[in-house]
């Protein structure tokens, strides 16, 4: 037990139909810890990038990649096969795909009787809207993030990408360990039905509680402070960096300590001293003077000095990091190694996001770059269904299966 | 899983006792966290493992954020707190006084899981490192969330989730170009780094069982947790060494951005069947030149998408909201409305699936409606067992129970501010 651990999945094997972004995420978190990730994949899609870099490289690396026609008879005979031989399907359609190739729960069970079915559907699999079609970006518009993140005239605009689809991958992620777990206790599999508008509802915060509770319509939600109160807090710009004017710094001054310490590190000018700005409540009310004093300090000096100045203060404040920030000059990341240097076949490598957690025991890390489509055929079908090569050349051949 | 006509099943009488059908039923979480990650240990709680919330004699710091019920501050009417520690126990319970920890090293032994986000460095000078608690328990699994982790220059930085979604590239690309960057509604890098440490604890204790009960400890980062939560912005520059940029309601894939309807707002989509759409616009008579042949290539619409916007911002301007959306979902269009989230609590599919939970508080003579399941398990439900605790509600029970403490002792560590 004290030779180098297993990863903590190892062993586990997951037959993934998930596409697009939330499926994939939270198979992701699967193969970075060691399970047996085999994606099914279906003709190309348009809008799926190439695997080499970027996006596509991200959501699936250290996954087998295998192409079957599910509109075949012999193709579905090829999945259920795979079913029978895995722990966990997982699939991000809408209700009724899974149960038409009759790879729904009970048919699997039939097969596997341990079988774990996760089901990631937009809306959910009962009740009378599911066959709604949705993507992050929707989701976020039904459940209030894009009108709540708004412009300074009330415009909704949102997130600028599908969060939505992060939590929903995290939320599948759990809730194959929450049924790994159970499996290992009972010997039961069991089919779970996930939500993805449920999951992104669920991580709205106390604003939900606000609502059902005070019956308060909820504001846009600017820089108000959702946790404890604080001014100076907010975004204010920063000195430009050449021809870059977009440098920004979020403050964030919450304590009276840290008031004296933020004022004393802004050089106690006049301003600081004001009796307008000497409790945190007055600093609230008079926000607006406050914020304006702030900006000018901030304007004169880049985003990274004065980060450096006020951290050395022990006040809460962090530049508004780019993708270049991030991948190219964030000292901690870097010494963390967040980021995951992959090989490409060509010798040439990418990088990629790790895990954000380090196990000491068992690892948990990128595995293997993407695989290109089809790419483990032979492992999948020799290997694993022990089909023979000539088996294999005839599906093939028959576009069951393609290269 | 749940249908409509159990959600009575769902209601919550205070004090009840843990369902033993829960996945996680029999397991034991100390939650030292502050508001940080305060969800991270509930979302075991949900799944039924019994978490106890051990928080200073003055009570979490959770406890003073508000909103709160009726808008009158009290640590036992936080709706801040509230949402984070459902299906919490509350021990009060001072790591800084000597028999505190006497105390907590005692719970450790019968725990399974710790986790803490004190800041790194304290747990050990509180004589409670990592080395010390698997002394007393080598089964224990440790999770610490820290903003930046327990290593790097950065350890020691200070955080709050503004400048957590700041350094860690969530702010840069919400929000108009003319305007500044934009927050996200809700704390999420707090609530990312929750999900990915209930993901890191259940991978340890599924290890666990796999290898003879040994545990082990986890350093979490929340500016890295935040950082996997972006979606493409590294993924843009790993591949294209381009800066991912705010486009006001516009998706960064280019096939999504709000429009204003006769009565409210939608989001369009043009991610689906474009002749679909496309004919609708034009039976309407409001096409222009959308059905020119170059717009039926893929990488055209998404190299002109602020064209077809403009376009369609055009034709939706005199349709009512639900009525644009009902016909594009008819045709299997992904168009949605733009809502507030009090909308939520008239959905007519999350009311059909019961999501809300009816929660009693019986201290305060009633019950509210609190967000439900995000998952649905045949075998092993989630579900809200009890509601938030009271300032302390369990102390007694808990060191009585789980310690050994007398009832005169208790007194005691009541009198000196150790409970």
């Amino acid at each position: 037990m004290t030779a180098p651990a297993m990863p903590p999945l190892a062993g586990v094997r997951v037959l993934d139909f998930t596409w697009v972004v939330a499926g994939p995420v939270a198979t992701r978190i699967l193969a970075d810890a060691g399970a047996e990730v085999i994606k099914v994949e279906r003709r190309a899609l348009e809008y799926v990038g190439p695997r080499r870099a970027g996006q596509q490289a991200d959501l699936n690396r250290g996954k087998l990649s295998v192409a079957i026609d599910m509109a075949s008879a012999r193709g579905l005979e090829l999945a259920r096969r795979l079913a029978g031989i895995s722990d966990i399907v997982i699939d991000n359609f809408s209700a009724r795909v899974m149960s038409n190739w009759g790879m729904d729960y009970a048919s699997l069970a039939r097969l596997k009787p341990d079988i774990i079915c996760i089901s990631m559907s937009g809306l959910g699999h009962t009740g009378p809207l599911t066959g709604y079609v949705s993507f992050g970006p929707t989701l976020q518009a039904l459940t209030g993030f894009t009108r709540l993140m708004a412009g300074e005239g009330g415009e909704p605009a949102g997130y600028g990408y599908s969060y939505s689809d992060m939590v929903g991958g995290y939320t599948g992620a759990l809730a194959a360990l929450f049924a790994l777990w159970h499996r290992q206790r009972t010997g039961q599999g069991q089919f779970i039905d996930l939500s993805q508008l449920e999951a992104l509802t669920g991580v709205i915060g106390p604003a939900l509680l606000d609502i059902s509770v005070n019956g308060r319509v909820q504001d846009p939600v600017g820089y108000h402070p959702q946790e404890r109160l604080a001014a100076p807090h907010g975004v204010y710009r920063c000195a430009p960096e050449g021809d870059d004017s977009e440098r920004w710094i979020a403050i964030s001054v919450r304590t009276q300590a840290e008031w004296e310490r933020f004022s004393g590190t802004v050089g106690s000018p006049q301003w600081a001293r004001d009796p307008r700005f000497q409790t945190l409540y007055l600093r609230m009310h008079n926000q607006a003077e406050l914020d304006r004093n702030v900006a000018r300090w901030c304007a004169e000096r880049t985003a990274e000095a004065a980060m450096a100045s006020l951290q050395a203060a022990g006040i809460a404040a962090g530049l508004v990091a780019n993708g270049a920030d991030l991948c190219e000059r964030d000292p901690q990341l870097e010494s963390r190694d967040f980021f995951s240097v992959v090989s490409l076949p060509d010798g040439e490598t990418t990088r990629v996001s790790g895990p954000p957690f380090r196990l000491s025991r068992t690892p948990v890390t990128v595995r293997a770059r993407a695989p290109e489509v089809g790419e483990n055929r032979d492992y999948v079908l020799g290997g694993l269904l022990k089909l023979s090569r000539e088996e294999i050349e005839a599906l093939v051949r028959d576009g069951v299966v393609t290269a | 899983m749940m249908k409509p006509s159990q959600r009575a099943a769902n209601t919550v009488l205070a004090g009840q006792q843990n369902n033993p059908t829960g996945a996680l039923s029999g397991l034991r979480v100390l939650d030292l966290t502050d508001h940080k990650a305060h969800l991270c240990a509930r979302l075991l709680a949900d799944m039924g493992a019994d978490v106890i919330k051990v928080e200073p004699p003055g009570g979490d710091e959770g406890r003073r954020v508000g909103p709160f019920v009726g808008d009158l501050p009290h640590p036992d009417r936080s709706l801040f707190f509230w949402f984070y520690n459902f299906n919490k126990r509350s021990l009060t319970l001072s790591l800084e006084h000597r028999r505190g920890r006497e105390l907590f090293e005692q719970l450790v032994r019968g725990c399974d899981v710790v986790v803490e986000s004190h800041r790194p460095g304290w747990m050990s000078a509180m004589g409670l490192g990592w080395e010390r608690l698997h002394d007393l328990n080598p089964a224990l699994v440790l999770c610490s969330i820290a903003p930046f982790g327990q290593t790097g220059p950065r350890r020691g930085f200070e955080a709050d989730d503004t400048v957590l979604t700041a350094l860690s590239g969530m702010l840069f690309v919400n929000g108009f170009p003319a305007e500044r960057p934009l927050r996200p509604l809700g704390l999420q890098a707090y609530h990312s780094a929750s999900y990915y440490g209930a993901v890191a604890v259940m991978m340890a204790l599924i290890a666990r069982e796999r290898d003879g009960g040994v545990g082990q400890r986890i350093d979490l980062s929340m500016q890295e947790a935040t950082v996997a939560s972006l979606e493409q912005v590294a993924a843009v520059y790993f591949a294209e060494r381009r800066i991912q940029r705010r486009a006001g309601s516009l998706h960064w894939t280019r096939f999504f951005r709000v429009g204003r309807c006769r009565d409210g707002y939608v989001m369009h989509s043009a991610m689906g069947d474009w002749t679909s759409l496309i004919e609708w616009v034009k039976a309407d008579g409001k096409a222009r030149d959308l059905d020119h042949p170059e717009w039926n290539d893929y990488a055209y619409r998404r190299e002109h998408a602020e064209h077809i916007f403009d376009v369609l911002d055009d034709w939706i301007k005199d349709y009512p909201r639900d009525e644009l959306v009902a016909r594009a979902q008819a045709l299997r269009l992904s168009y949605a409305s733009v809502r507030g989230p009090e909308e939520l609590f008239a959905d007519e599919q999350l009311k059909a699936r019961g999501y809300f939970v009816e929660v009693e508080h019986p201290e305060l003579g009633r019950s509210f409606l609190y967000p439900g399941p995000p998952y649905r398990f045949e075998r092993s439900a989630w579900r809200i067992y009890r509601r938030p605790p009271l300032l302390g509600e369990h102390t007694g029970e808990i060191l009585r129970d789980d310690a050994g403490v007398s009832t005169g002792e208790l007194a005691a560590l009541a009198a000196e501010g150790v409970i």
